[in-house]
């Protein structure tokens, strides 16, 4: 019955090529905008989890939702020892994070102040000046916008106040030792960095920490087995483990919301798809009633002509995905990378930096979802022509033309 | 405990002893106490609060304590004023790193002295209304930036009536191009005696921000002074309580208080 069907599909080769074409080109189609837009959140996420946020961050209970200056992880060793216990390959380091006044004599700006390990963690990229080192007291890097604002350069000097965790003004005068960029415009315009050791003593935090920054080996998106097994070791009454999405939920929710988007797309194109197939078949089926009725008449089974007709549209299918399939892979493999720069010009969604490059990667879910669709159009344009196709009565069959 | 100051110099002294005669009677220019009038100027009334509050130039000497629900912290403090242009506040004691802790107006500009940095920082312009050295007074209360009776457009809301006491309630609000802080202001002030009871703050959305209570009234030369004032946020369980130690006002404050060289010389 294949080669059956298979014959008839070239006895029109034209029409059958314009079935294909639709199928081609929507499959095609399919699998170029998901490996691109896969891509695309893939790479946002690896941004988001390998610099500001993490995989999963541990917190003194409540943090997230009130960072609290006094709210801290108090034994950050401890965490620490658990996180290699549970969690082999990740890596983590400790941040703080509170808010003061960075000024000179003559200006001064409201500044988030971040202290950091700075020899472990890859969250600043020196601009100027030379990288914050993990044992020199009293240095202070500045992002680029703030080191503007207050007209800092290397070597100046910066004095910071603030309120320390109970309640005191805290103050000090620090040594600006690089203009860095961390990662986003917001941060760079609103940040500075101290040595996390210099930051717990700013704000009278002893040892206590407010965020341990944890990163996993994997670029899996869903780090809730990680987050759960983490939560399990450690003491919930007094920390808190968050993955990513919970830390960030709009961002989370931005690339849920995209992802949405594109499923509609899908179903305009298995729309049009499915209508040109439709048609296509409709046709033949009507040109082939004399045929139909001709096989009827010599006994066959109306299943058999619906098989061969439903054989027909899958081949089809199968011959369409295929195509499509191939030249989409070669187009996304040939592309390699491609360079986006000029479109996101350095902008940050939700205080992320959208990439510049994007290595593009064929993506498995995209290859499925077109297979789905080819599926269902040639199924949804050819079941129909070939219910009509086995429903005919032979002998008015065989007399029409 | 509240005294008058009592200079060492003979020619202050004359000037101070020679106000003091007419100490107990206020001068001509402060409006008169319109007590129980049904509709008061209410202008005058305003002003006459405000002279009440306020000198020409001030120094004092008080305490000031913050509580929230993490920590509560004690300061004490001297502050110095003249006019609306210049103030000095200087914490006296406090935490190791406050004391010696100095925040300087001069005319539209602040600037902090910070002792363990040992360092002068300018504040940015618009910082008036932000907190002073995290309590709930505002830079503008302690360096008395704005003026009730100039800054804004006051008029009698009602007259509230309490168990001994009947008062008015006076809403205040900016004029326009006055460089205020707060969207609108109540003010609170008894019918009788005409003392200030409280002073409720709106912000900019017509929200509550903060009430500020008056307590504790002190006689101060012709003055009934409250020595006590106590401010608590809206949306926090938190309160900070100022009580004065001792206030002087309209007394000469040397010119070189006010310096921002004397400033970063941290004296």
């Amino acid at each position: 019955m294949l080669r059956l069907a298979w014959r008839n599909l070239w006895r029109n080769p034209r029409r059958t090529l314009v079935t294909l074409s639709a199928l081609v080109l929507g499959t095609g189609a399919i699998v170029g905008l998901h490996s691109y837009s896969e891509t695309a959140y893939g790479e946002l996420n690896r941004i988001l989890t390998t610099q500001f946020v993490g995989h999963l961050q541990v917190h003194g209970r409540g943090w997230q939702a009130d960072p609290e200056l006094g709210n801290t992880v108090r034994n950050p060793v401890a965490v620490e020892t658990t996180l290699a216990d549970r969690l082999p390959g990740a890596t983590s380091t400790r941040r703080v994070l509170g808010s003061g006044l960075a000024g000179t004599r003559a200006s001064s700006a409201g500044v988030a102040v971040l202290g950091l390990e700075p020899d472990r963690d890859p969250l600043l990229s020196v601009v100027r000046g030379a990288a914050l080192d993990g044992t020199s007291p009293r240095q202070i890097a500045v992002g680029t916008g703030v080191a503007e604002m207050l007209e800092v350069e290397p070597g100046a000097e910066l004095v910071l106040v603030g309120q320390a965790a109970d309640g005191s003004v805290a103050n000090d005068r620090y040594t600006v030792r690089a203009v860095v960029d961390a990662g986003s415009g917001e941060m760079n315009g609103s940040a500075v960095f101290l040595r996390i050791a210099d930051a717990q003593e700013f704000f009278g935090l002893g040892d206590g920490v407010h965020q341990i920054v944890v990163r996993l080996p994997t670029r899996e998106e869903d780090v809730s087995g990680p987050v759960a097994a983490l939560r399990s070791a450690l003491d919930v009454a007094t920390l808190e483990a968050l993955g990513w999405s919970e830390i960030m939920p709009e961002f989370k929710g931005m690339i849920d919301e995209k992802r949405k988007g594109s499923q509609w797309i899908d179903i305009v194109v298995f729309v049009i798809a499915a209508l040109g197939v439709f048609n296509a078949m409709t046709m033949a089926t009507f040109e082939r009633t004399r045929e139909f009725g001709v096989m009827a008449s010599v006994g066959t089974r109306r299943s058999r002509i619906l098989g061969l007709v439903v054989t027909e549209a899958l081949l089809q299918g199968a011959i369409g995905f295929a195509l499509g399939a191939g030249i989409a892979t070669a187009l996304v493999l040939g592309a390699g990378s491609i360079h986006i720069g000029g479109l996101t010009q350095g902008m940050d969604v939700m205080g992320i930096r959208l990439p510049t490059v994007l290595e593009l990667h064929l993506q498995p879910s995209a290859l499925r979802n077109a297979a789905v669709v080819s599926l269902l159009t040639v199924l949804a344009g050819g079941l129909l022509p070939a219910l009509r196709a086995s429903r005919l009565q032979p002998a008015e069959a065989t007399r029409s033309v | 405990m509240l005294r008058r100051n009592m200079t060492a110099f003979p020619l202050v002294l004359v000037l101070v002893s020679s106000s003091a005669q007419a100490a107990e009677k206020p001068p001509p220019d402060v409006p008169p106490c319109p007590s129980g009038q049904e509709k008061p100027d209410i202008a005058a009334l305003v002003r006459r609060t405000q002279q009440m509050l306020e000198g020409a130039s001030s120094v004092a000497t008080m305490s000031m304590s913050i509580r929230t629900k993490a920590w509560s912290r004690k300061l004490k403090m001297k502050v110095w004023t003249r006019g609306r242009d210049y103030a000095l506040i200087r914490v006296l004691e406090g935490g190791p790193r406050e004391t010696g802790l100095m925040t300087l107006k001069r005319e539209k500009q602040l600037w902090n002295y910070l002792p363990q940095a040992g360092r002068v920082m300018k504040l940015p312009s618009g910082m008036m209304g932000d907190s002073w050295m995290g309590s709930d007074f505002t830079n503008d209360d302690l360096v008395k930036g704005s003026s009730l009776a100039d800054d804004y457009d006051a008029k009698v809301l009602e007259i509230l009536r309490r168990e001994a006491s009947e008062a008015w309630r006076v809403e205040l609000t900016p004029k326009k191009d006055a460089a205020v802080v707060w969207g609108r202001v109540e003010l609170v002030v008894d019918r009788k005696t005409c003392l200030p009871l409280e002073q409720v703050f709106f912000d900019e959305d017509g929200k509550q921000a903060r009430r500020m209570a008056f307590g504790d009234f002190k006689r101060v030369g012709w003055r009934d002074f409250p020595a006590r004032m106590v401010v608590t946020p809206a949306d926090s369980a938190r309160e900070t309580a100022v009580v004065y130690e001792e206030i002087e006002f309209d007394t000469p404050v040397a010119d070189d208080t006010f310096s921002l060289r004397r400033l970063e010389a941290g004296r």
